[in-house]
């Protein structure tokens, strides 16, 4: 064949092949359209159907507000009262007005874009993933709520009043007039259009919540624990709501006033709408026909709009709302990109608008300056990070990680033991240095920001001299010479030897727990490490198969309760959070009363003493209080929607026991 | 030929099975246990709530298990063998005493017994009867309801008759109820706590004894060893397309039918890359063997061998996918095509295409540049050095037919053993690759389902990934046979 023919062959089969890839690709751009045109379709009929239900609702406010003087109160619940400051007391509503001064009508507009993952459902009840619990804030409503910047004050939000009675056991919300269930996605469809109707909130939305998790073929442990001091609720009309405890413990409060409904007009029904059978009901709800559709519905401020597996969750405004919402008309979750790395890069390019930093990334990019569009620090001015092209800001964490002591062994029996240990931690050098200042030493169980935090309690600074003399104190001398510390323990010379154990691939804690050692090694106290993959570690954690342990805790809620990782009960039981098997009798009666203890003013002493307690007996070495950097479009950028702004006060206002909440932020537009 | 490609389409059927069993052991070592998942479970509440709350839970989780098949054993079934004297001896193995270790007790009560399933109720049965042993009744009670209990699956609502999921139900319920109060004490060990203990028993056994036959094991022993395993459970849901991602909600094989694609498409293009570029650079090697440019190459081509291709794939995307401040970049960071390019004429889609697979094709193959270049160029040396081409070189036949239509022609069986071998690494380094550019393949898929603990899903990607191997080595294989007379002739 001659090279011309070859060449002639070569160009009709390229070609062809474009030919085939182009057909190939028909059916795609087709089907394309035809979602498309589908999607315009159901935009303008939802558009129409909320332009009605805002119609009714702003004839229903204006109706409310000529007769609000004439009505008289519905129940002793709607009484008003004066003294109405979010703070629980009993007898009467204490809730604060519902707060819409942060929304500004202007603002509203655009959508944020953030990296998150696809969660694998939203069944309030059976999911229980932080990305789940999310997406279901952001979509439904809680009876009551509080704002980040006062945590600790009770507002109204489905519930317009709350009294509480019988000695802090019962409960009795009176429900917000009008509020509606979002209508599902799948409502479009044929197969679902008895879901294509208006539903009002009723209390039976949260009888039915509180009859799935207590019904016993429903799968959700973490709830049921803690649903099962309810005694029962009950439901007097469509808008008043009663739960009764059976016992008065703290935390049925917040478990009371953060309930949010179920909606019972799809739960409780089978694909084609009929009702499911009432025995048959905790069985189908596991694996419930509106989960596999993805679906989820609330009566909250944004809907879910594209919910794609590994790809995009995707949040619209819901209209119809009440109440305040943030102020985007949308929110997407872009869940493609997984890595740091990666996710780093796509924020410089623009695809995101914020992003949390890992410390060497910190370390690479503002620190060392890798990125010039980000500020440099400024030893002097903490938010220095705002001003740069690409803002960037040091927050606070809600967790801490310490080294925990395992108590039953002989070794730790003195205190002062324990106490020389934490003297011979340079705990700050090590956090300037490995962690890139990325963290506070932490003091205690509680966490430094809140308000219960015992700021009297002094932290065991960094002295090898004092770890030395109460290593001698406590009996430790190198009786034969060798190098290391020793002592008599049941008529043995046992050495100061201690394995420490923890997690592996994590070279911050690998670096850092070298210089501890090496601090040790200098005190003649032999400290071993040895790391362990995750499912491993846990069954040493549970089964308390250490001598010394990394570990580290999440402190969710601005209330600290002390019995589960501190009770002396649960030292010996297996699989319990007292690892380390620390027992006092004091803080154990101090805990149960706290349990019992409604008032700040009564809270407030208990924990400080329990505190105290704690931290003087050094169970564990509290090592830091984590932080993190996190990263926002500022200014400067081409696109109109990347200026993101109101972060700057969004962190001013951030408690970091809390979710930082985008409720300030909003784009700027020109 | 036939009969050859016959034969070797046979072998892959031992072949596929073998790997699916390892990898099926495997993964049921790696991932939770049952009593693992209770324990985590359980550790959600605080201290005393925790405690009563955890036989609750039991049962919630036997049914989350049930429906995955992974409350039978792996790959052998014996639990039918277990005699009443055996469960006697796990009972007290669980008891605790002052010389007892907590977590071995706790484990011994937990997997030992209470998750064993019906075909233990047989022998706890004969120990609750034992009159002798009435320190025993109430643990052997607390595992015979758990044993006895049947978790009713979602799907049994639509297949079960009403009166049979009431009869379930209610025996489900009764169970729990006939459950013998014992306390486990730290100096004396079991003790009943049970003012009606002595009821209970009598009523637990007449309950169980009604339902004898579906708890007879005379029946199903031996049949249990193989066919009541997660293993068979496994083959049975994955041949009859079954198997469910409880974290994608949708079946396993739906969720990878939207991902083979890209990673298949991509790892044929990087084979024929690699053979683009190593046969012209081995065969330009073998030629010029000893020069400095030679050896340059080779000592190139060896240092790119030795870095990884991660590393390679994160610094390309921090230096040539990261906009500069006018937005523009080289590459873009993420994906195989941009947000338009459904709607961009075929050449300009194509065009798209590589831009976006440039990068992630470099990554892929740049790697097997290497061995596949430095194989054929000793190959091509030692052929250029043989008889044959003396004789065609002193006929008279140009060198580049020498070169190109002997010696290389002659070194291709190699390529082609080595193009198979290729192939299975190639799976291997599309995992990071696909996580560097987030492109959404089937290697992604495999890691995230494993990082969620999603079994069925990874052994359906596993199943895929390995069917797609074995394609590819039936392809390599029927290659050889083409270009090896000798194999040709040897089936002929």
């Amino acid at each position: 064949m001659s090279k011309a023919a070859l060449a002639l062959l070569s160009v009709v089969a390229l070609l062809l092949v474009v030919q085939i890839i182009d057909r190939w690709r028909e059916p795609a751009q087709l089907q394309a359209v035809m979602q498309a045109s589908e999607r315009s379709a159901s935009a303008q009929e939802r558009m129409l159907q909320e332009l009605k239900a805002m119609r009714h609702e702003l004839a229903r406010r204006s109706a409310t507000a000529s007769t609000d003087a004439a009505v008289e109160p519905l129940s002793p619940a709607d009484k008003r009262d004066d003294k109405r400051d979010g703070k629980p007391r009993l007898g009467a509503n204490f809730l604060l007005p519902y707060d819409r001064t942060h929304v500004h009508p202007a603002w509203f507009g655009g959508t944020i874009r953030e990296f998150n993952v696809t969660p694998k459902g939203f069944n309030p009840i059976v999911e229980n993933s932080a990305d789940a619990n999310e997406a279901l804030g952001l979509v439904n409503d809680s009876l009551c709520t509080s704002h980040p910047a006062t945590p600790q004050l009770w507002s109204e939000s489905l519930a317009e009043s709350v009294v509480v009675s019988d000695d802090w056991k019962t409960y009795t919300f009176r429900l917000r007039p009008g509020v509606m269930w979002q209508r599902p996605n799948c409502a479009k469809q044929k197969e679902f259009a008895w879901l294509d109707r208006d539903v009002p909130l009723t209390s039976a939305d949260f009888a039915f919540y509180v009859e799935m998790v207590q019904n016993p073929e429903v799968e959700c442990p973490q709830l049921k624990s803690y649903y099962d001091d309810l005694e029962r609720i009950e439901t007097p009309d469509d808008r008043t709501i009663v739960l009764h405890w059976k016992k008065k413990v703290f935390t049925s409060m917040s478990f009371s006033f953060g309930m949010s409904p179920l909606p019972r007009h799809i739960y409780a029904f089978s694909r084609d709408g009929s009702p499911i059978a009432a025995k048959a009901i905790g069985t189908v709800f596991n694996k419930h026909w509106f989960d596999d559709l993805g679906g989820i519905a609330g009566v909250g401020g944004y809907t879910l709009d594209v919910n794609e597996s590994d790809k995009l969750v995707r949040f619209r405004r819901n209209p119809t709302y009440w109440g305040a919402t943030y102020h985007f008309d949308a929110m997407e979750w872009d869940a493609e990109v997984k890595l740091p790395d990666p996710q780093l890069v796509a924020f410089k390019n623009g695809q995101v608008h914020s992003l949390t930093l890992q410390p060497a990334q910190w370390k690479s990019q503002i620190v060392d300056g890798g990125e010039s569009r980000f500020a440099r620090p400024d030893p002097k001015d903490p938010k220095a990070g705002r001003t740069g092209e690409l803002g960037w800001e040091k927050v606070k964490g809600n967790s801490y990680s310490y080294i925990g002591w395992n108590l039953r062994r002989a070794i730790f029996a003195d205190k002062r033991t324990r106490q020389a240990l934490a003297c011979a931690m340079p705990k700050q050098r090590l956090i300037d240095e490995i962690w890139f200042g990325l963290g506070r030493p932490q003091i205690g169980p509680v966490h430094l920001d809140n308000p219960y935090f015992n700021s009297e309690i002094k932290d065991f600074a960094y002295d090898p001299t004092r770890a030395k003399a109460l290593l001698s104190e406590s009996g430790w001398r190198d009786s034969d010479n060798d190098g290391w510390l020793d002592r008599e323990i049941d008529g043995k010379r046992v050495p100061l030897r201690i394995t420490l154990k923890f997690l592996a691939n994590r070279p911050t804690w690998e670096a850092g727990l070298l210089v501890y050692r090496d601090e040790l090694k200098r005190l003649g106290v032999d400290l071993r490490t040895e790391t362990y993959e995750w499912k491993e570690m846990l069954r040493i954690y549970e089964e308390k198969d250490f001598d010394a342990v990394v570990g580290g805790w999440q402190l969710g809620s601005l209330e600290p309760d002390f019995v589960q990782v501190w009770n002396s009960a649960s030292a010996d039981e297996p699989r319990s959070s007292n690892h380390v098997g620390f027992r006092n009798a004091r803080v154990d009666e101090l805990s149960l009363r706290l349990r019992e203890s409604f008032e700040p003013e009564t809270r407030m002493p208990i924990i400080k003493e329990i505190q105290a307690i704690i931290f003087e007996d050094q169970p564990y070495l509290f090592f830091m209080s984590t932080g993190s950097v996190f990263v926002w479009q500022n200014r400067g950028a081409p696109a109109k929607d990347r200026w993101l702004a109101g972060v700057a006060e969004g962190l001013d206002a951030y408690h970091p026991l809390f979710n930082r909440s985008p409720l300030l932020w909003h784009f700027v537009r020109e | 030929m036939w009969s050859y490609a016959f034969r070797r389409l046979l072998w892959m059927i031992p072949t596929f099975l073998g790997i699916l069993v390892i990898n099926f052991a495997v993964l049921r070592m790696q991932g939770l246990s049952l009593t693992d998942t209770i324990a985590s479970g359980m550790g959600k509440g605080d201290g005393e709530r925790k405690a009563e709350s955890a036989s609750q839970a039991i049962e919630t989780w036997l049914g989350r298990f049930h429906r995955t098949g992974n409350d039978l054993p792996a790959l052998i079934n014996l639990r039918g063998f277990t005699t009443s004297d055996g469960v006697r001896g796990r009972l007290l193995a669980a008891e605790r005493g002052p010389q007892v270790d907590e977590a071995q007790r706790s484990r011994a009560e937990l997997e030992d017994l209470w998750l064993q399933g019906p075909l233990l109720v047989e022998p706890l049965l004969a120990v609750l009867k034992d009159d002798g042993a009435a320190r025993l009744h109430g643990p052997a009670s607390m595992a015979l309801s758990l044993c006895a209990y049947r978790p009713l699956l979602p799907e049994d609502a639509y297949l079960l008759a009403p009166a049979e999921q009431d009869r379930i139900r209610v025996r489900n319920e009764r169970l729990k109820q006939l459950r013998i109060a014992y306390r486990n004490d730290r100096e004396q060990g079991f003790i009943t706590a049970d003012p009606e203990a002595a009821r209970k028993r009598d009523a637990l056994i007449a309950l169980l004894h009604a339902d004898a036959f579906e708890f007879s094991r005379s029946s199903r022993r031996w049949s249990a060893i193989v066919s009541e395993t997660g293993f068979v459970d496994f083959a049975h849901r994955l041949f009859t397309g079954r198997l469910y991602s409880e974290t994608r909600k949708a079946l396993a094989f739906d969720v990878i039918a939207e991902r083979w694609s890209v990673t298949a498409w991509l790892n044929l293009l990087s084979i024929l890359i690699a053979w683009a570029v190593s046969i012209p650079l081995g065969v330009w090697s073998a030629r010029r063997a000893g020069s400095f440019a030679d050896r340059a190459v080779t000592g190139l081509l060896f240092s790119l061998w030795s870095i990884p291709s991660f590393f390679v794939a994160t610094v390309l995307l921090h230096h040539f996918c990261t906009q500069d401040a006018s937005g523009a970049a080289w590459f873009p960071n993420r994906g195989l095509s941009s947000p338009d390019s459904l709607w961009l004429s075929t050449p300009a889609y194509l065009a798209d295409l590589a831009w976006h697979a440039a990068l992630p094709l470099f990554c892929l193959t740049y790697g097997s540049f290497t061995s596949l270049s430095r194989y054929l160029r000793a190959n091509v040396q030692e052929q250029l050095a043989s008889d044959y081409v003396r004789s065609a070189r002193a006929k008279g036949v140009s060198e580049d037919v020498v070169v190109w239509n002997h010696a290389t022609r002659n070194s291709m069986v190699t390529m082609i053993t080595l193009g198979a071998g290729l192939l299975a690494e190639l799976f291997g380094g599309f995992v990071f690759v696909e996580y560097v550019f987030s492109i959404p393949g089937l290697g992604m898929l495999t890691l995230e389902a494993a990082k969620q603990m999603d079994a069925p899903l990874m052994m359906a990607a596993t199943v895929v990934s390995v069917g797609l191997l074995l394609v590819g080595i039936l392809i390599a294989d029927l290659l050889y046979a083409v270009a090896d007379p000798r194999i040709r002739s040897r089936y002929v």
